[in-house]
């Protein structure tokens, strides 16, 4: 008696929703314990001049801010400093000239992380002028 | 069998194509990801310009510098030969304004990622920018 209700519905019988809900929780747990949120990165200019600009540079040396990048911390107007510290006198001197060169000279055994750590604090204070050398 | 399920009359039809279409949608979605080096670790970097994917041009380059100095595009390891030719194709087709994004290792010494800068420097590519994370959201990450 019971099958006579569906007898008009006739071309889709009875179908086993168990399987597939079975695997649709399957496939959430996959994708749930998989998704890893990406972190929000952002971008810092900075720009490499050639080898050739070094004697433009040494005529406007006086607009020149000096930062080097040792593996132990920063060197500023030869006092070496914390980034705390840094962070501090480039506010000052931002205060100043926003357009007033920033050269970063970097030793080749220090960490990324430190240069990195400078160009942040050079655009915190709109500092744009950046250049990168290395020695 | 057949009695406990006499009530379910269920057109199963659209809820296939549902999840046919989710299990698409998130195959595709999910090798967009893996398409950097997962391993590199970025440096904090506040104050810098946010990047989304409208704010960057198709054309730009982004070239992995991982801790041990190793060179990447798109987690392909290159030798700095390799690395040359492309920038050098890249400049013949697109000319040198497009933008190069390096994305170093904060614990890389500054060695390797200054090889990276000097290949692109003698390319003719001065305008170079380091990619730092702007907030965390990676669960576990640091």
């Amino acid at each position: 008696m019971a099958y006579k209700r569906h007898q008009n519905k006739g071309e889709s019988p009875k179908l086993d929703m168990t399987p597939m809900i079975d695997v649709v929780f399957q496939l959430l747990i996959f994708f749930v314990v998989t998704l890893k949120q990406e972190d929000i990165l952002s971008k810092l200019d900075a720009a490499r001049p050639a080898a050739s600009t070094d004697e433009r540079v040494k005529e406007q040396q006086q607009q020149l801010i000096n930062v080097i990048v040792a593996p132990q911390g920063f060197i500023f107007n030869g006092r070496p400093m914390r980034i705390q510290e840094l962070d501090r006198s480039i506010e000052r001197l931002s205060g100043y000239s926003k357009t007033a060169m920033v050269i970063i000279k970097c030793t080749s055994d220090s960490p990324h992380a430190f240069l990195i750590q400078v160009l942040d604090v050079c655009y915190k204070h709109g500092m744009t002028n950046l250049s990168i050398f290395s020695m | 069998m057949a009695k406990e399920y006499a009530q379910c009359e269920i057109d199963m039809t659209p809820m296939i194509d549902v999840v046919f279409q989710l299990i698409i949608f998130f195959v595709v979605t999910m090798k967009m990801n893996q398409d950097s080096n997962q391993d590199i670790v970025l440096e904090d970097g506040k104050s810098g310009q946010i990047l989304t994917a409208d704010s960057m041009p198709p054309t730009t380059l982004e070239i992995e510098v991982d801790r041990r100095g190793r060179i990447s595009i798109h987690n392909a390891t290159l030798t700095e030969r390799n690395l040359r030719d492309i920038l050098r194709a890249r400049i013949n087709k697109h000319g040198n304004e497009f933008p190069v994004l390096i994305r170093g290792d904060r614990r890389a010494m500054h060695e390797k990622v200054r090889k990276v800068m000097d290949i692109c420097t003698s390319s003719g590519l001065w305008k170079l920018s380091f990619v730092a994370v702007e907030e965390h959201k990676k669960r576990g990450s640091k």
